[in-house]
C-alpha cells in the first residue's frame, strides 16, 4: 500500500467533495414551497427572482455555513476531549445559548428589554442572537475554568460539567418558560429545536468572514490536534504548546458554534455526524478532517434543509431544521458507531 | 566535548508539602553513552527522567541539552535535542503506525505541519530500525501491547534528537526484541548518539547500559559501571530484598535474581 501524503489527501477529499457541494446548492435552490423557473429568476422576471435572491440563496448560504462551522468545531471539540462521539454542544454551549434566549424573549416586555433591544437592533442583529452567542461564549467559558485540574482542561471533567450545566440550564429554560405568553413559549422552544431563517445578505458576507477566522485557526492547529491523540506528554514532548493549542482551539470552536447558534438556535447532530462520516472515509489526520468536513457540513445542512422545505409541503408546514438533522443524524449516527467495530 | 546531558542536583515535588520525589539528583549523558536509571518503585526514576526532558521543570536545579539551558530553548528545539518515549502509550488510536511515526517529524515541520518526501523516509527507517516495518499500514488499535511498544519507539527514533530518553522501553517486549532495541540503541550511541535508560529488568539493565544509577527515596544511591552496582550488597538493601547476581556463563555479564524461599 503506498502513502499519500496529508496535502494529497486533503487535495483529494476537498476535490471530491466539492461536487457534493455543488450538488447540494443545486438541490437546494431548486426546492421550495412553490414552483420557480430558474431561467425567468435570472432574466428578472417576478415573482421568481424575488423567491431565488431574496429567499433561496440567502437560505442556501446560511445553511452552508452553519453546517460547516458546526462540523468544524465538532472535529476541534472531539480531538480536544479524545473522544470521537463528542457533540460540540456537549460543552454547555447549548444550555448557555437557551438561557440567553429565553432570558431576552422574557425581558422583551420590560424597559430592559427595550433598551437591549434597541442597541442590538443598531447592529442589525436580533437581541436574541446576541443574547444566544453570549450565553455560549459565557458557558464555555464556564467549563473551560472549571473543568480543569491541576492548570490543565481535563477532557473527562470538562465533559461532566458541560453535561451538568446543560441540565441545569434546561432546568432554567423551563423556569423562565413557565412565566411566558404562549406565543413567546412557542418563539423560544421553535429556536431551541433549531431553524433557519432568511438573513440579509450583508448579514451573511458577515457571518462567513467571521466565521473564517476560527476555521482557519484550527486548519493551522490541525497537526498539533493529530498529536494531542498521543496525550498531553506524547505531544508536549514533540514541540506542542499543550495548553495554549486547547485554548486556542477551544475558544476558535467556541466561536464558530456562537455564530451558528445565533442563526439558528440549536441545530443537533451536524457537528456529531458529519466529522465521524468524513472520519471513516478520510481516516483521523486532522489536516484532511477539517477541511473535509466544512465541505461535508455545508452539503449535509443544505440538503437537510431542502428535505425539511419538501417533506410537509402538502400540510403547508415546515418542521424546524433541527428536528430533521436530529431524524437524520440519529439512525445514521448509529449505524457509524456499528460500523466502526 | 559538551554532553548530550547534564542534569545537576535537581530537586521535584508533586504538590506544595508533598515529600520531594526527586531529591536531588543529576546525571550526565555524553555522546556515545547509554546510561541506566535502576531502583524499586517510586525512586524517582520516572519523575527524574521527566524532569530531564522538560516535561516537568524542576523546582531548583538545571538541566543543560548540548550545554544549553533546557528552560531557555524553545519546545520544537527542545523537540530536536531530546526525543522522550514514555511508559504507556495510547492505546484506541486510528492512526496508522506510520503516521504514528511520522508525527515523531513534527518538530521538523513548518506552520502547515506538512511532511515531505524526506520525513516520510525518516518514518520508515525509523519504523524498520525498530522492527515495525510489517506494521506501517495497520491501525494503532488493532496492535498488540508489545508491537504498539515498537511503532512508539519508531516515533522516537524519527524525531532525529541526538538523546534519547525512554521510560520502561522494554515493557511488553518480547526478548528477540529487547535484544533488538539494545543493538539499535548501540548503533545509535555509535554515530554521536546517547540515550538515558529508566529499566526494571536489572540483567537487561547490565547488558545495555554504559553505565548505570541506581535510585532510592529520590536521590542517586549508586552509580558506575554495571559491575560496580549491580553487587548484593548494593541491590539488596536498595529493593529491600535479597538479591543474588552471579555472571553468566556465556558473557560473564552479571545475572540479577531476587531470592525467593521455596
Amino acid at each position: 500500500m503506498t502513502h499519500r501524503s496529508a496535502a494529497t489527501r486533503a487535495g483529494l477529499a476537498v476535490a471530491i467533495l466539492l461536487p457534493l457541494v455543488a450538488l447540494a446548492l443545486a438541490v437546494g435552490l431548486s426546492t421550495g414551497a412553490g414552483e420557480l423557473s430558474l431561467s425567468a429568476a435570472l432574466r428578472g422576471v417576478e415573482p421568481d427572482a424575488t423567491v431565488l435572491f431574496r429567499l433561496r440563496v440567502p437560505r442556501v448560504l446560511l445553511a452552508a455555513e452553519v453546517g460547516a462551522a458546526l462540523s468544524v468545531a465538532g472535529v476541534a471539540l472531539q480531538a480536544l476531549l479524545r473522544n470521537p462521539l463528542a457533540d460540540p454542544f456537549v460543552f454547555g454551549l447549548s444550555g448557555g445559548a437557551a438561557i440567553g434566549t429565553a432570558s431576552v424573549v422574557a425581558f422583551s416586555g420590560t424597559a430592559l428589554g427595550a433598551a437591549a433591544m434597541g442597541g442590538a437592533s443598531f447592529l442589525g442583529l436580533l437581541p436574541a442572537q446576541l443574547a444566544a452567542v453570549a450565553g455560549a461564549l459565557a458557558a464555555a467559558l464556564l467549563v473551560f475554568t472549571l473543568g480543569r485540574a491541576r492548570g490543565q482542561l481535563d477532557p473527562t471533567r470538562a465533559l461532566l460539567v458541560g453535561v451538568v450545566f446543560n441540565s441545569f440550564a434546561s432546568a432554567v429554560v423551563l423556569s423562565v418558560e413557565a412565566v411566558l405568553q404562549p406565543e413567546q413559549t412557542q418563539a423560544v422552544l421553535l429556536w431551541l429545536s433549531g431553524t433557519l431563517g432568511y438573513e440579509a445578505m450583508p448579514l451573511l458576507a458577515g457571518a462567513g468572514v467571521a466565521l473564517l477566522a476560527p476555521v482557519l485557526v484550527l486548519i493551522v492547529l490541525a497537526g498539533r490536534l493529530n498529536l494531542m491523540a498521543l496525550g498531553d506528554e506524547g505531544a508536549s514532548s514533540l514541540g506542542v504548546d499543550v495548553s495554549r493549542t486547547r485554548l486556542l482551539a477551544f475558544f476558535a470552536a467556541s466561536t464558530a458554534v456562537g455564530i451558528a447558534v445565533a442563526f439558528t438556535g440549536l441545530v443537533g447532530f451536524v457537528g456529531l455526524v458529519v466529522p465521524h462520516a468524513v472520519r471513516l472515509v478520510a481516516g483521523p489526520d486532522h489536516r484532511v478532517v477539517l477541511p473535509a468536513s466544512a465541505l461535508g457540513g455545508a452539503a449535509f445542512l443544505i440538503l437537510a434543509d431542502a428535505l425539511a422545505r419538501v417533506l410537509f409541503r402538502g400540510l403547508g408546514a415546515e418542521p424546524p431544521v433541527g428536528a430533521v438533522t436530529a431524524m437524520i443524524g440519529a439512525p445514521l449516527f448509529v449505524m457509524l458507531l456499528r460500523s466502526r467495530q | 566535548m559538551t554532553a548530550l546531558l547534564e542534569a545537576r542536583d535537581l530537586h521535584y515535588r508533586h504538590a506544595p508539602g508533598a515529600p520531594e520525589a526527586v531529591a536531588g539528583a543529576s546525571v550526565t549523558v555524553a555522546a556515545g553513552e547509554v546510561v541506566g536509571v535502576i531502583g524499586p518503585n517510586a525512586a524517582g526514576k520516572s519523575t527524574f527522567a521527566r524532569l530531564s526532558c522538560g516535561l516537568l521543570a524542576p523546582q531548583s536545579g538545571e538541566v543543560l541539552l548540548r550545554g544549553d539551558p533546557l528552560a531557555r530553548l524553545s519546545r520544537r528545539e527542545r523537540a530536536r535535542r531530546v526525543a522522550f518515549l514514555p511508559q504507556q502509550q495510547p492505546q484506541d488510536l486510528s492512526f496508522t503506525s506510520r503516521e504514528v511515526a511520522l508525527m515523531g517529524r513534527a518538530p521538523h515541520l513548518g506552520l502547515w505541519a506538512l511532511e515531505g518526501p524526506r520525513d516520510l523516509e525518516r518514518a520508515t527507517e525509523a519504523l524498520r530500525e525498530a522492527d515495525a516495518l510489517d506494521l506501517a499500514d495497520r491501525p494503532i488499535s488493532q496492535l498488540s501491547g508489545g508491537e504498539r511498544q515498537r511503532v512508539f519507539l519508531a516515533r522516537a527514533f524519527a524525531q532525529d534528537a541526538a538523546l534519547l530518553i525512554l521510560d520502561e522501553p522494554t515493557a511488553g517486549m518480547d526478548l528477540a526484541h529487547q535484544v533488538l532495541l539494545v543493538n539499535a540503541l548501540r548503533k545509535r550511541s555509535r554515530s554521536g548518539g546517547g540515550a538515558l535508560l529508566v529499566l526494571h529488568d536489572l540483567a537487561l539493565a547490565g547488558a545495555a547500559c554504559d553505565r548505570l544509577l541506581l535510585m532510592l527515596q529520590g536521590r542517586v544511591r549508586a552509580e558506575g559501571a554495571p559491575a560496580d552496582v549491580l553487587r548484593p550488597e548494593v541491590l539488596s538493601p536498595a529493593y529491600g530484598t535479597q538479591v543474588d547476581v552471579v555472571p553468566d556463563p556465556a558473557t560473564g555479564q552479571p545475572l540479577v535474581a531476587p531470592r525467593i524461599a521455596r
